[in-house]
């Protein structure tokens, strides 16, 4: 019988994790892979104590700060968290791809996932020119002419991923400003590649082996246009990863799982969760290691008081 | 003795992952950077018939060849007899 296990492998989870470790809790990690979203972001400016860290780099970081404690915690990695239920004794059973574990507690720190537009071609031609990761595939299209869809932070960083690269960038927004960090904008505004159109609702990707282009609808004239691109990176927003525990607790209309903001306490009592998966309103990696210490500290004293 | 090839690109936390995975466990690997040379870039996207990265071709004894797209730890493991 464990005392927690962590499920997920981000700053939330790693946070867990360590301080797990550092209570003597008998813990078992797992995740698919250890860093989380960051792996695929160019630079980090606002984890806290680094200036400037390439996501791959914090990754290793976080990999490196939980393998201090590998002899104390059982990390199952990669492995693939399938189901959670409870058990009649109040403990909760949980089934991965390679194992079972019995577990006093859960922590449910397993992020979120990209959203996708949902159109038709997005799939036909995801690696064919459909690209979730500007940072890995940016030099693929040199020289090429790519859409970015997205005016947040993660659509405008992959506005600047592409520029060294592409021939032009064209940047399409449903609304009518862009919403991400004005610094990042300011280099969009200033870039003679760039063509950002506005409310505009992408429709549908074409292509014959690989895309050849777009089409989107004016929101407002509801005028349909067509883009030649030959690249098509989706960057609008994500989705929590909560597939696997929607029966087990509350989620809300986002499918997000509900915590108290205390305690980080789902709906069942012995689940905690942290981070992205949650409704915790800021997504963001400080955030997600804070709440997740909290979750912990939360499960460690629910453990204390039912010994 | 298998032969493994990984194609990458400096900045893609995946390729890192998977290269410093592959050090780890003491395999040797031939790593192509297709951001720098086009030419294998375009040889990678004929062969597996798109654009993602990192690419690795492990060739086995028997003479046959797998492609593995995305960073797949588990098959590596079971292709490469790794602990």
């Amino acid at each position: 019988m464990y005392d927690t296990v962590i499920i997920g492998g981000g700053p939330a989870a790693v946070a867990a994790g360590v301080y797990a470790a550092r209570k003597q809790m008998k813990t078992v990690f797992v995740a698919d892979q250890i860093g989380g979203q960051s792996v695929v972001s160019d630079g980090i400016a606002n984890w806290i104590g680094d200036v400037l860290i390439p996501g791959a780099e914090l990754a290793g970081n976080l990999k490196k700060h939980l393998m201090e404690y590998k002899d104390d915690i059982t990390i199952a990695v990669p492995e693939k968290a399938q189901s959670i239920t409870r058990n009649d004794d109040d403990s909760f059973l949980i089934k991965t791809n390679k194992n079972e574990y019995h577990s006093k507690t859960v922590i449910i720190t397993t992020g979120g996932r990209h959203r996708k537009i949902g159109v038709p071609g997005e799939d036909l031609y995801n690696g064919k020119g459909v690209a979730y990761c500007a940072t890995c595939d940016a030099p693929f299209f040199r020289d090429k002419d790519v859409a970015v869809i997205g005016g947040g932070n993660s659509g405008l960083e992959s506005v600047v991923d592409l520029l060294p690269y592409a021939r032009k960038v064209y940047l399409l927004a449903r609304r009518d400003e862009l919403r991400g960090d004005p610094i990042t904008q300011k280099t969009i505004f200033d870039s003679p590649k760039v063509e950002i159109i506005y409310k505009s609702n992408t429709t549908k990707i074409i292509g014959k082996t690989m895309v050849t282009g777009l089409q989107y609808e004016n929101l407002d004239t509801k005028e349909s246009h067509d883009l030649e691109v030959q690249g098509v990176f989706v960057e609008i927003g994500s989705v929590p990863n909560s597939d696997f525990v929607q029966d087990l607790v509350t989620c809300n209309e986002r499918g997000e799982i509900v915590v108290d903001h205390r305690t980080f306490a789902t709906s069942q009592r012995g689940v905690f969760a942290a981070g992205d998966v949650t409704d915790e309103l800021y997504k963001q990696n400080n955030i997600a290691a804070g709440d997740a210490i909290k979750a912990l500290l939360s499960a460690y004293q629910y453990v204390q008081k039912a010994a | 003795m298998a032969n493994v090839t990984v194609y990458s690109t400096p900045s893609c936390g995946y390729c890192k992952m998977e290269k410093e995975f592959l050090a780890e466990k003491g395999v040797d690997f031939v790593e192509i950077d297709v951001a720098a040379d086009q030419e294998a870039a375009a040889q990678m996207v004929e062969k597996t018939g798109q654009m993602g990265v990192p690419v690795t071709i492990v060739a086995l004894d028997n003479g046959t060849e797998e492609i593995l797209v995305g960073f797949d730890q588990e098959r590596l493991v079971e292709l490469l007899n790794l602990a």
